[in-house]
């Protein structure tokens, strides 16, 4: 007999943050018999956001996945996105490079998450975490943003910092490099 | 000796608490010798704990030396039987994995100097300090000792994204 295939989705829920929320949600899937994967929910201002990868056996189908969870999400507000994951997705290969973790952070300005990823993106440099947060005072507004990131083979975490040492000039800015590959003791 | 397999949780030995060694016997050498040996045949591996390999005995092994972290300061290959740490100070954190844990990590605090004393296979007692990763190695090595996993002492929930290669 062969193996019933598994089906895989990537589920978005965010709304205004309040009790219950994951609590419902789990629900829902746990009603239709589905599995909680890689999951990471957070709280964002006064939102919550949830992204879920869940996974159940066929015969299962996209609409009746919303089906079930639009009336969950209705019901406390919750605005829902679903998409299906196809098998090589699912099956992607892990990270092997170094990791860095990199902080920036300096007096709140536009363009500063679009400045640094952009040089990123240019290496070939993986985010693969990011959040950043507006703090400080209204007259003194401060941003700060951490990112961890993947360096693609022969990419040090010294050349990280050096590409973007100009930007840090330029936005006046604090920006910091540093390896934060773990180890397997 | 032979390598040894290294157990997975949810392996039951991996959340037992380990006995005393009372008597070194012929028996803990041996174990001492599986140990080394399974260590110096996982990729990168610093240090094996006896639970690790099944043994529920408070022995485990540790060598930092060649690893990038701990090459510049280490004490070699450390062969601790029912090792103790008398004094810990400062405070770091690392984001560790374990290989009973595998695809998984996550950011631990670990005291940055300490001061243990164990047996020596051949019975001396040696009393040594150590610091940096070579003590977050010993302090990560002696916790599978007492049933304890990193994820026990995980302080940060952004976590767990990398090296799973797949769902």
């Amino acid at each position: 007999m062969t193996q019933p295939e598994i089906l895989h989705y990537a589920v978005s829920v965010v709304g205004k943050d309040r009790p219950g929320i994951v609590a419902a949600i789990s629900e829902g899937l746990f009603n239709l018999g589905c599995n909680i994967a890689d999951s990471s929910c957070t709280m964002l201002g006064g939102e919550f956001a949830m992204i879920l990868i869940i996974s159940l056996k066929k015969p299962f189908s996209k609409s009746r996945l919303v089906e079930e969870l639009k009336p969950v999400c209705d019901k406390i507000g919750m605005s829902l996105g679903v998409r299906t994951l196809h098998s090589d997705e699912v099956d992607r290969q892990g990270i092997d490079g170094e990791i860095c973790m990199i902080s920036v952070y300096g007096a709140d300005q536009p363009g500063i998450v679009y400045r640094v990823t952009r040089e990123l993106a240019a290496r070939n440099i993986n985010i693969t975490d990011l959040n950043t947060k507006l703090i400080g005072t209204e007259e003194e507004p401060v941003y700060v943003m951490m990112l961890e990131v993947a360096l693609p083979d022969g990419v040090t975490a010294e050349m990280v910092e050096h590409t973007l040492a100009d930007l840090k000039k330029e936005l006046n800015v604090e920006i910091g490099v540093r390896v934060i590959t773990p180890v397997a003791f | 000796m032979p390598v040894q397999p290294i157990l997975r949780y949810p392996h039951p030995v991996l959340k037992k608490l380990c006995h005393r060694v009372e008597q070194i016997d012929q028996k803990i050498h041996e174990l001492i010798q599986d140990l080394v040996d399974t260590m110096l045949d996982g990729p990168g591996s610093v240090g094996v704990a006896a639970p690790q390999i099944g043994v529920t005995l408070r022995v485990c092994v540790v060598d930092v030396s060649k690893n990038r972290h701990g090459k510049e300061n280490n004490h070699g290959l450390l062969c601790m039987i029912n090792p103790e740490i008398t004094a810990r100070s400062g405070s770091a954190t690392m984001r560790e994995g374990c290989m009973s844990v595998p695809d998984y990590t996550g950011d631990v605090d670990r005291a940055t100097d300490i001061t243990l004393r164990f047996s020596e296979p051949d019975g001396t007692l040696r009393e040594i300090d150590a610091s940096g990763f070579e003590a977050v190695a010993i302090q990560h090595e002696m916790d599978h000792l007492d049933g304890v996993l990193f994820l026990d002492r995980v302080t940060s929930i952004k976590t767990g994204l990398f090296r799973r290669k797949n769902y």
